[in-house]
């Protein structure tokens, strides 16, 4: 199945900024009684500028997941989307398969405690990656220094998500496939165990030791 | 406040029906019997398909939906005649339809009903990747394939081991073993397993007779009624992707256990039934799109079969597909909470068109 033959390359790479993102779920469209004032102005706004054309990744369907296209296109490599988005779907199969039969074998009194849902498990465990500081390199009268410093959401969202993919790929074995991998890692960041959340903790702790120098940083 | 009582009628049916294929019937259409755990051990060491093995296992049982075709087929099973040479059925159908399942269904009343079960689980797997391939100690032409011969003779033996001890052999011949008469079969199996280079002769040894015996006494201990089972029956007359030592490709008949599995096909003997069903996904040199017999089989496939019994079997209608969505919710597996909505139900109606196995796959990650 050749891809890029049936992918037609209508997205530009580079936009003017008054274009605006396009929202393809159903619920875009909400009836004008329901907006405040500064979402009518929102609402006049989109009907007058342009729109960027939409990803051939994004659907209208509520199973579109924004978090969930994120990690697939950064796991992507070669630009093999197929791939990607395959070894998501196993992954999420896999983290629910080993929920689903500790459930089934629980008794009934442990069973609501077990956490089944595979997008619930992603979002909280990538909530426990996330690095709440990071460091930044600041250079001072020619020695630099590791500065701590705050993130954005953007970057806390990208470095957890780098770092789980990264652990995976070099520090598992080499005959399990990913999806396996990526499923006990995510599992394990759930319960706030494994090497990625151990990763952010040493973050921390480098920030907090570097207390020191956080003047320096001027912005 | 509708799918709430058809989830409770479904969901109590689905408790109460047991294995008792004398209750099952058209009204239970739809609906899922549980296979007991014992039976999926002893009757289905290799047969059930992977993605069903996984179900098997997260779920903690093994459910199977009621479905047209396979009722079809256990009622002409308990109409036959089985004085008179044995009726071959054939499911067909597009991919994922749940050919396999269907067998394994009609498979399990055999057991039930007590009877001797031959059951070749994918004859694609003895056509391609094969690792070893002997030439045949017992004739010039032919090719042994040991690992699977023996692999599935040690199935054979845990699907049949009431039998092995009760059915004594006539004079059995292989070029080097011989076995005198009245010795079990059971002991004839386990040579085959020990000594893996005749094995191949062995299974076609053990299929003789079990050819030979089964219309053969009709009361008392000796009697049984023989089910010959098998899974992607096209690939007996296809093309095979194994290659000789020369370097040219070899051809079915060569091989030493499709030349006896066609040898079982034929309608030479009485007193049982043969169940088969062909099956694109594993075939080789076939188009994705063939489905019917003519198509799969070939041309010498298809005259060495007829006359047979065709059973069709389609995706799902309505509903059956209603009582599959009901099946996951119950066991927890649809997780998504738009899939839970009416939408989603909708939204996986178009995505898999009813397919069983794509319905399956869909769930899956959902």
């Amino acid at each position: 199945m050749c891809v890029s033959l049936s992918l037609c390359l209508v997205r530009w790479s580079r936009y003017n900024p008054y274009y605006l993102d396009p929202d393809p779920s159903k619920d875009a469209r909400v009836p004008e009684s329901e907006l405040s004032p500064e979402e009518k102005e929102l609402q006049e706004l989109k009907t007058v500028s342009p729109i960027k054309a939409a990803l051939s990744s994004d659907t209208s369907s509520a199973f579109n997941d924004p978090l969930i296209s994120k990690f697939i296109n950064m796991m992507m490599q070669d630009g093999n989307k197929i791939l990607a988005r395959g070894i998501m779907t196993q992954t999420l199969e896999t983290i629910k398969r080993k929920q689903v039969e500790k459930y089934h074998k629980s008794p009934a009194a442990k069973r609501e405690e077990i956490e089944c849902n595979p997008y619930t498990v992603f979002h909280q465990a990538l909530e426990n990656c996330k690095p709440i500081i990071g460091l930044a390199s600041v250079q001072k009268g020619g020695k630099s220094y590791q500065v701590p410093v705050p993130l954005t959401d953007n970057r806390r969202r990208f470095l957890a998500m780098k770092w789980l993919i990264t652990e995976c790929r070099d520090n598992k074995h080499r005959r399990t496939h990913m999806y396996e991998k990526l499923s006990q890692e995510l599992l394990a960041a759930f319960a706030n165990e494994g090497n990625v959340v151990k990763r952010k903790h040493d973050l921390h702790k480098m920030a907090e030791a570097n207390r020191a120098y956080a003047h320096y940083r001027w912005w | 406040m509708l799918v709430f009582f058809l989830f409770c009628f479904l969901y109590k049916s689905r408790l109460s029906l047991q294995y008792d294929h004398e209750k099952i019937s058209e009204r239970h259409t739809g609906q899922y019997y549980t296979l007991p755990a014992a039976h999926i051990q002893k009757l289905f060491p290799h047969g059930l398909p992977p993605r069903f093995q996984l179900q098997i296992k997260t779920f903690n049982e093994g459910c199977v939906m009621v479905r047209p075709p396979a009722l079809e087929l256990i009622s002409y099973l308990k109409k036959a005649d089985y004085s008179k040479p044995p009726l071959r059925y054939i499911l067909y159908g597009d991919v994922g339809t749940g050919k396999t399942m269907c067998l394994s269904h009609a498979l399990h009343y055999c057991y039930t009903q007590g009877w001797l079960i031959v059951h070749i689980s994918d004859a694609h797997l003895w056509v391609k990747n094969c690792k070893e391939l002997l030439p045949s100690s017992s004739r010039p032409s032919r090719f042994d394939q040991p690992i699977q011969a023996s692999q599935w003779l040690k199935n054979f033996k845990i699907t049949n081991e009431r039998f092995l001890s009760k059915v004594q052999l006539g004079y059995v011949w292989t070029k080097r073993e011989r076995t005198e008469k009245g010795q079990p079969l059971g002991e004839l199996v386990d040579q085959g397993v020990n000594r893996m280079k005749s094995s191949s002769d062995v299974v076609g040894a053990v299929l003789r007779e079990l050819r030979l015996q089964a219309g053969g006494a009709t009361e008392g201990e000796g009697a049984f009624k023989l089910a010959v089972a098998v899974d992607g029956l096209n690939a007996l007359w296809g093309k095979t992707s194994l290659k000789k030592e020369d370097r040219t490709m070899c051809e079915p008949e060569e091989l030493t256990l499709i030349h006896n599995v066609r040898k079982m096909m034929k309608n030479n003997w009485s007193g049982g039934a043969i169940l088969t069903a062909l099956s694109q996904t594993g075939s080789l040199f076939k188009p994705q799109s063939a489905y019917l017999p003519s198509e799969l089989l070939g041309e010498e496939g298809f005259d060495n079969m007829e006359p047979f019994v065709p059973v069709s079997v389609s995706n799902y209608n309505e509903k059956e597909f209603e009582s599959c969505y009901l099946y996951y919710l119950d066991r927890n597996w649809l997780q998504h909470s738009h899939s839970r909505s009416e939408e989603g139900k909708k939204e996986l109606i178009f995505l898999s068109n009813k397919n069983p196995s794509i319905l399956e796959r869909l769930c899956a990650f959902l």
